[in-house]
């Protein structure tokens, strides 16, 4: 799902140039390599200011999910039900996302899950996370 | 802390109130002040939310105060019930002033709702943006459809059964336990919102899927009012016909990705180190065995079993055994909200789950535990210890 979308402002940050262009990168610290979101000025680690950003792996696992159905909006009406998602990543980082609009998955916490980025247009995307094909097999 | 509370004031709970917050805050302080048995012009100190509507300005010229001495503001809303009357008995033992009111005014359900996603989101272009850039409804979660706290609390919930294994059904047992037993406390009790409706397993295990795993009856009461406390100092309150409660303790705790929403935190399925009870506790030289009732911030029945196994109350996991045997309810081992808390009382953010905490202590409950503490948390961002004066 999504008929929500951050201000334009934020756009023209790197975290949504980067999706926009096709990628999930991350924001990350330049002295000790350490990855932080949501993006920050200083490194929460080592306190360094010198911050840039490196394209993530994409993997990740399921800390969390919640199906809404109830609609808490009026344009939410034939949105739900939708997966909202929390996503521990590979990089020490914990993302908020979602199964896109149309996409059966059947979840389980603790499993593994790949980034899609979805794009919208040509200033918005979003990084879904699926499910690791076989990943759910025991 | 060496402050009690003396008094307590508050409106009607209710869908509509039909008046401006303003109105609402100040009956609502009047009537905690005529409870203290103080005067009006006693008061010197007011502190208040940052998410509250009104201002100590409108207060004090509402109320033509002659003064303030102090006022404070602390972030977000319930998050720092506790934390504000730690802000007010610093102030008190500072000196800053002498007689602090605390208040809250909310037309919660006539006015702006908290579970409704209006309150982050514009319109612009057919489709909805967030500026928003903290949760909830930030700009990185808002995307995914993440906008009220009611679905941060589904996302706890789902962490917690999955960590602990629990099945539909245990997990189902345990968060009914919650609503139904607060539903009983608040069919007795006659302020409460929804004193007149029952709630059993059945009518629970029926109930709409709001956001899955939790249910409408997980989910607090979005309600307009007001409510006020008045906290003294505790040689003060010894002068007082009141009967005061004593803040043995109080004080506020968050870390990174904590506030406001746990969002970030890194155990989903639990929001509070250790390291906050034994700070609390610690403080009043008590520990979780010496607390007779326990009030938890209850945005959702998920809370209840957080509360409870992060404090130390029960172990980790134990919660499912707990509730489902009893242990929150009439003459269980530790009587949980026993007002029917936000669930089925109503929602102050926080104040009117204070003000139960007190009213056990002076032995005007409804749902009366022999008590002489009480424990008071919002997910451990804020929390209090209570005694009988
Ligand atoms: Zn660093």
């Amino acid at each position: 799902m999504t008929v929500i979308r951050p201000s334009d402002e934020y756009l023209d940050q790197p975290f949504w140039k980067h999706l926009a262009a096709g990628t999930l990168h991350l924001n990350c610290c330049n002295d000790c390599g350490g990855a932080h979101h949501p993006p920050s000025p200083i490194c929460p680690r080592c306190r360094s200011f010198d911050t840039g950003w490196k394209p993530a792996s994409g993997r990740g696992t399921l800390k969390s999910f919640a199906v809404a159905e109830h609609p808490v909006h009026p344009m939410l009406a034939d949105q739900v039900p939708y997966v909202i998602t929390l996503v521990d990543l590979e990089e020490g980082v914990r993302m908020v996302s979602g199964i896109p609009k149309g996409t059966e998955a059947a979840l389980e916490i603790g499993m593994a899950l790949q980034c899609r980025v979805v794009r919208f247009d040509d200033r918005f995307a979003l990084p879904y996370f699926l499910p690791v094909a076989g990943a759910g097999e025991k | 802390m060496k402050t009690s509370i003396v008094g307590i004031g508050q409106t009607e709970f209710s869908k509509d109130s039909g008046r401006s917050e303003l109105k609402l805050a100040l009956e609502a302080i009047l009537a905690a002040v005529a409870d203290a048995g103080l005067e009006v012009d006693d008061i010197d100190g007011l502190v208040r939310y940052t998410w509250d509507h009104t201002t100590e300005a409108a207060i004090v010229n509402a109320l033509g105060l002659d003064h303030l001495n102090y006022y404070g503001e602390t972030e977000f809303g319930g998050v720092n019930c506790c934390g504000a009357v730690a802000q007010a008995s610093a102030a008190i033992e500072a000196g800053l002033a002498s007689c602090i009111v605390f208040y809250r005014t909310l037309n919660a359900r006539s006015g702006v709702r908290y579970g409704r996603g209006e309150r982050v989101l514009a319109e612009e272009d057919g489709w909805l943006v967030s500026r928003q850039p903290e949760p909830p409804g930030d700009i990185y979660s808002a995307p995914f459809g993440l906008l009220v706290p009611g679905q941060h609390h589904a996302l706890y919930a789902q962490a917690y059964k999955g960590h602990y294994g629990l099945t539909d059904d245990r997990f189902t047992e345990m968060l009914g336990s919650v609503a139904v037993t607060q539903r009983a406390y608040a069919n007795r009790n006659p302020r409460a919102l929804l004193k007149d409706r029952t709630l059993d397993m059945d009518d629970y295990r029926a109930g709409r899927v709001i956001t899955a795993p939790l249910r409408v009856y997980d989910y607090c009461l979005e309600t307009d009012g007001a409510m006020a406390l008045v906290i003294v100092s505790r040689e003060r309150a010894r002068g007082l016909s009141a009967k005061a409660v004593d803040v043995l303790s109080a004080g506020q705790y968050i870390f990174p990705g904590s506030v406001p929403m746990y969002l970030y935190a890194e155990k989903a399925y639990s929001l509070v180190p250790e390291a906050a009870g034994e700070e609390l506790f610690g403080k009043a030289g008590l520990s979780p065995s010496d607390i007779d009732v326990a009030m938890l911030y209850d945005a959702t029945s998920m809370m209840v079993p957080l509360a409870l196994e992060d404090f130390g109350f029960i172990g980790r996991g134990e919660a499912q055994d707990f509730l489902t045997s009893g242990g929150n309810g009439p003459g269980g081992r530790l009587p949980v909200n026993t007002h029917g808390g936000l669930l089925s009382e109503g929602y102050f953010h926080g104040l009117n789950t204070i003000a139960e905490g007190v009213r056990q202590l002076r032995g005007e409950s409804h749902n009366q535990v022999e008590a002489e503490t009480a424990f008071v948390t919002l997910r451990g961002a804020s929390s209090m210890i209570l005694g009988r004066a």
